[in-house]
C-alpha cells in the first residue's frame, strides 16, 4: 500500500504538486490524467524520487520513501520501475545491456563496472524481452529501434528491475495509435498477471477509461477527482481538462479506435 | 518649398556624413596610434633595429649553408667499404648515426604513446566531475575544473624542466610532463563533450537504482565515447610533436639529440636530424588521421 | 506466462534459451576479444614505464626537498632582480607582438601565391605549398634553437622564429581563405578594367580582410604563450630568465617567475576571451 501525505513540490513560487494526499492499495492499475502541466509528470517524479519533495510524506509500508537517502533510495528506485515517455534507453548499448541495467541495484559493484553478468541474469533478460516479443532484437543497438520496440525494451527493463510498483509517465505520448495499444495492453497484462502496481500518466482521456482501474484527475497540481472510470461523467472530464478538452477527446477518438474493447482483450494478449 | 526640403535634407544628410566620417577617423587614428605605440615599444624592448637585423641576417643564410649535407653523385649511393667506411658525399656517410637517431625516434613515439594514455586516463576520469551537468556538487566540480586548468595552463617544456631536475634527464621526465599537460587539455574537451550529452539514459539509470558511478559507466560513457577517441588520437598527433622537442631541456627521445646537433656542431648532422623528425611527424599524423576517420566511419554506421 | 525473480530461473531455462538465444551469451572468445585491448594497454603502460625507469621518481633526493621548499620558502626578496624579471616579461609581449606583425605581413603575400585563384601557374603553388608545409613541420622551439645559432642568443632569434612559423601556418589559413572568396565581386571589379594589383586591392581585400585579422589576433594570442617558453632555448624574453635563474640554483626565484608566466598565461586567455567575445558582439550588432 502506497500512501502519499500532503505530498507537495514548489519550484520557486508555483507549487507543482499541491497537498496531494492519496492511497494506492497493492496491484491495482491507476491512470492520472489532467491537462500538461497539471503536476501528472512531477507527482510521478516524486514517487521514483527522481524529484525531492519540498513537503508531506510518501509511505510505504511504514517506511517514508521522501526520507530515503543513499542505498536506501537506490533501494526504493530498484522496486518503484519507471517508464519515460522518452524510453530513457542507452541508445549506443544493445538492447540486452539495456534491459540488463534494471539488475543494477543487485548487482556486486565491481561486476557492474566490469559489465559482467550471469548467465542466469542474462536468461531473466532474455525472459523479459520475450515476454514483450522483442527477444530476437537482444543484440541490437537500442537507437536502432523504432519508438514503440523502444519503449517495449523500456518496459522490459522495468521488469528485470523484479519492481513492486510500476511508474509509466505518458508511455504512450511518443507513439503511434498501433504501438501505443502494444504498450498499454502489455502495462496492463503485468498488472493483472504479476500483481504489480501501475500507476500510469495518460494524455488521453479514453485511454485511461479502457484499460485502469481508478482514474485520479490532476488539476493545477491538485487531485481534483479519484473514482472509477465509470464515476468519471463527461462534465468532469471536461472540467479536469478545461481549455483542452476538444484536444484531449478528439486524441481519445483516434488512438481508442483502434483499442476497442481492450479489457477483454488485454486478458488474452501476450 | 520643396526645393527647400530636397536641399536640407541634402545637408542633413551631408552634415551626418561628415560626423560619422569624423568620427570614425578619429576612432582610425587612435587605433593606429595605439598600434605604433605598441610597435614603438616592441622594436626598443626586444633591440629590434635594423643595423642589428641588417648584420643577423646574412648570417641566418651563412647557418643554414652548413648544414646542407655535401653530396656527391658519384658516391651517393655508396655504401661501407670493407674497413665498414662510409664513403664521403654519400648518404651512408650522412647518415652516420642514423641507427642512432632511429632508436630515438622509437623512444619519442612510445613516450607519445604513454603520455597520451597516461593523461586519456586522468582526463577520462576527471570529466565527469568537471562537466556542470554530471557533477555530484559543486565544489568537486570547482576543484576539478581547477584542477584541469592548471595542468593545461603550465607549457609542457616547463613541466619537463622542473621533472628533469627532479627525477634526473631522460624521457620519465618528458612522459611525465606531456601526460600531465595531455590530461588538462583532455580534461577540458572531454567534460564540454560530457555537458552536450543526452540527459536522458543518465535518467533512466537513475530510475532503475544506479549509483553515480553506474550513470557515468552506463547512461554517459556509450554516448561519448567516439569523441573521446577521436580527441584523444588528436591529442596522439600533438604529442609526437611535443616529445620529439621536449628533449631540449634533457627530457629524452629526439629533441635531446637535436638540441646536442644543433647546439655543438654546425654540420649536416642538424639537418639530417631535422628530415627525420619532420618525416615522422607527418608520417604519424597521417597514420592518425586514416585511423581516426576510419573509427569514425565505423562508429557512424554500425 | 509471469516472470519469476532471477534467482528462480533454472538451468533447464537457461539451456533452452542459450539453444535459442546464442548470442546472448558470454563465450570464452568474446570475453577475449572485449578483454584485450584493455589487458595491452594496461601490459604497455606497466611496460613502458618500466622502460622509462619509473623507480627513480619515487628517489626523494635532496635536490627534490630543496626544490619543493624553494616553491613555497622565498628568501632574499629584496635582493631580487625585478626590473631584470618583468624586463623580460615585457620582452616577451614584444617578441610575440613583433612576430606576429612579421609573420602576417609575410604570409599575406605567401597566402596569395598559394592561393589556386590568384596563382594559376601549378608547379609554382605547388612549390609554395611545400616550402609551407616544411616551415610549419618544424616546431617553432626548434626554429628558436636554429635562429640561436645563427643570431645569438636573444630575443631577435624569437621573432624570428615566431615569424617563420606562422609564415607557415598563417599563409596556408590565409590562402584558404582567398580561395573561399565570392568570383562575383572580383568580376565585378575586372569589368571595370582594373590592372591585376588593383583586382587583388579591390576585389579581394575587402572579402578577406576580416578572416586576416581575426586569425592574426588567434595568434597572438597563441604567440605571447609560446613565446615565454622560446627563451628556455636561449631566443629571449621571460623563459631565458626562468632558465638561468634555474642554472644559478635560484630555485625560489625560479617559482617566483613561473608564477608570474602562470598569471600571465591565465591573463593572455582572459583577456582575448574577452576581445573576442566583444568582437563576435561588434558583428552580431
Amino acid at each position: 500500500m502506497l500512501k502519499l501525505d500532503n505530498l507537495t513540490r514548489r519550484f520557486g513560487d508555483t507549487a507543482a504538486v499541491d497537498r496531494v494526499n492519496l492511497e494506492i492499495a497493492e496491484g491495482q492499475m491507476v491512470g492520472i490524467i489532467g491537462r500538461s502541466g497539471a503536476g501528472k509528470s512531477t507527482l510521478l517524479r516524486l514517487l521514483n524520487r527522481l524529484t525531492d519533495p519540498s513537503e508531506g510524506q510518501i509511505l510505504f509500508g511504514n517506511r517514508d520513501i521522501a526520507q530515503l537517502k543513499g542505498r536506501d533510495l537506490r533501494q526504493w528506485r530498484s522496486d518503484c520501475a519507471m517508464i519515460f515517455q522518452q524510453f530513457n534507453l542507452v541508445g549506443r548499448l544493445d538492447v540486452l545491456t539495456n534491459v540488463l541495467t534494471g539488475r543494477l541495484f543487485d548487482l556486486p559493484a565491481w561486476r557492474a563496472l566490469a559489465q559482467i553478468y550471469t548467465p542466469a541474469e542474462r536468461a531473466f533478460a532474455v525472459q523479459a524481452l520475450d515476454r514483450l516479443t522483442m527477444a530476437h532484437t537482444a543484440l541490437q543497438r537500442a537507437e536502432t529501434l523504432s519508438g514503440g520496440q523502444q519503449q517495449r525494451v523500456a518496459i522490459a527493463r522495468a521488469l528485470a528491475q523484479e519492481p513492486k510498483i510500476l511508474l509509466a509517465d505518458e508511455p504512450i505520448a511518443s507513439l503511434d495509435p498501433l504501438n501505443a495499444k502494444i504498450v498499454m495492453d502489455a502495462l496492463r497484462t503485468i498488472n493483472q498477471q504479476d500483481g504489480i502496481t501501475v500507476i500510469c500518466n495518460l494524455h488521453t482521456l479514453d485511454t485511461a477509461r479502457d484499460y485502469c482501474d481508478r482514474i485520479i484527475g490532476m488539476q493545477a497540481g491538485r487531485v481534483v477527482f479519484d473514482g472509477t472510470p465509470a464515476q468519471l461523467t463527461q462534465g468532469m472530464a471536461r472540467e479536469i481538462y478545461g481549455a483542452e478538452a476538444d484536444q484531449a477527446f478528439n486524441e481519445a477518438a483516434t488512438s481508442t479506435s483502434l483499442a476497442s474493447g481492450p479489457r477483454a482483450r488485454a486478458k488474452e494478449a501476450v | 518649398m520643396s526645393d527647400q526640403t530636397a536641399d536640407s535634407s541634402v545637408a542633413l544628410f551631408e552634415r551626418h556624413r561628415a560626423e560619422l566620417k569624423a568620427s570614425k577617423r578619429t576612432m582610425n587614428l587612435i587605433m593606429l596610434a595605439a598600434f605604433l605605440v605598441c610597435l614603438a615599444l616592441s622594436v626598443w624592448i626586444s633591440q629590434f633595429y635594423p643595423e642589428r637585423l641588417a648584420s643577423g641576417i646574412p648570417r641566418i643564410f651563412e647557418y643554414f649553408g652548413t648544414i646542407i649535407p655535401d653530396l656527391r653523385w658519384d658516391t651517393l649511393l655508396d655504401g661501407r667499404t670493407e674497413e665498414g667506411r662510409a664513403v664521403p658525399g654519400s648518404i651512408t656517410y650522412w647518415y652516420t648515426d642514423f641507427w642512432v637517431y632511429l632508436e630515438l625516434i622509437w623512444e619519442t613515439i612510445l613516450m607519445a604513446i604513454t603520455a597520451t594514455l597516461l593523461g586519456t586516463a586522468v582526463a577520462f576520469l576527471l570529466s565527469f566531475p568537471a562537466a556542470a551537468n554530471l557533477a555530484p556538487n559543486s565544489w568537486i566540480y570547482w576543484v576539478s575544473r581547477r584542477f584541469l586548468e592548471i595542468c593545461r595552463g603550465i607549457p609542457e617544456i616547463l613541466l619537463a624542466l622542473v621533472f628533469v631536475f627532479m627525477i634526473g634527464i631522460g624521457p620519465l621526465a618528458g612522459v611525465i610532463a606531456i601526460a600531465i599537460h595531455s590530461a588538462g587539455a583532455l580534461g577540458k574537451l572531454f567534460a564540454e563533450v560530457n555537458e552536450n550529452a543526452s540527459s536522458r539514459p543518465v535518467e533512466g539509470i537513475t530510475a532503475v537504482g544506479g549509483t553515480w558511478v553506474q550513470k557515468m559507466l552506463y547512461g554517459v560513457v556509450p554516448q561519448v565515447t567516439p569523441n573521446f577517441v577521436s580527441y584523444a588520437l588528436l591529442r596522439f598527433e600533438v604529442n609526437v610533436r611535443a616529445s620529439s622537442i621536449i628533449g631540449f631541456v634533457g627530457a629524452g627521445g629526439i629533441g635531446q639529440e637535436l638540441n646536442r646537433v644543433i647546439s655543438f656542431y654546425s654540420d649536416d648532422r642538424v639537418l639530417a636530424v631535422l628530415i627525420l623528425v619532420v618525416l615522422t611527424v607527418t608520417i604519424i599524423d597521417l597514420l592518425s588521421e586514416r585511423l581516426r576517420l576510419g573509427y569514425i566511419g565505423r562508429e557512424n554506421f554500425a | 506466462m509471469t516472470l519469476a525473480t532471477v534467482t528462480a530461473v533454472s538451468d533447464a531455462e537457461i539451456a533452452a534459451i542459450r539453444a535459442q538465444h546464442p548470442g546472448v551469451f558470454d563465450t570464452p572468445g568474446k570475453i577475449v576479444r572485449r578483454w584485450a585491448p584493455w589487458a595491452v594497454a594496461v601490459l604497455y603502460v606497466f611496460w613502458s614505464l618500466w622502460y622509462f625507469d619509473i623507480a627513480r621518481f619515487f628517489e626523494t633526493s635532496d635536490r627534490v626537498l630543496s626544490l619543493l621548499r624553494a616553491f613555497v620558502v622565498w628568501e632574499d626578496m629584496a635582493n631580487w632582480q625585478y626590473a631584470n624579471i618583468y624586463r623580460g616579461i615585457a620582452e616577451t609581449l614584444a617578441m610575440a607582438f613583433l612576430g606576429t606583425l612579421l609573420g602576417t605581413i609575410g604570409a599575406l603575400f605567401v597566402g596569395f601565391m598559394a592561393a589556386r585563384n590568384i596563382v594559376t601557374f601549378a608547379p609554382l603553388r605547388q612549390v609554395v605549398r611545400r616550402f609551407l608545409d616544411i616551415l610549419r613541420g618544424i616546431d617553432q622551439l626548434v626554429w628558436g634553437l636554429v635562429f640561436v645559432r645563427a643570431v645569438g642568443l636573444g630575443p631577435l632569434a624569437g621573432v624570428l622564429a615566431i615569424f617563420v612559423s606562422d609564415v607557415g601556418t598563417l599563409s596556408k589559413l590565409y590562402s584558404e581563405a582567398i580561395e573561399n572568396i565570392d568570383r562575383k565581386q572580383v568580376e565585378g571589379v575586372k569589368s571595370t578594367g582594373a590592372g591585376p594589383l588593383q583586382v587583388i586591392r579591390y576585389g579581394y581585400i575587402p572579402q578577406v580582410l576580416p578572416v586576416f585579422i581575426s586569425q592574426s589576433l588567434y595568434f597572438l594570442e597563441s604567440n605571447t604563450r609560446s613565446a615565454t617558453i622560446l627563451g628556455i632555448v636561449g631566443a629571449g624574453g621571460i623563459g631565458m630568465i626562468i632558465i638561468e635563474r634555474f642554472r644559478a640554483s635560484l630555485y625560489d626565484q625560479v617559482a617566483f617567475v613561473v608564477l608570474n608566466v602562470l598569471i600571465l598565461i591565465f591573463a593572455i586567455d582572459w583577456l582575448s576571451k574577452r576581445v573576442r567575445g566583444w568582437a563576435i558582439g561588434a558583428q552580431e550588432r
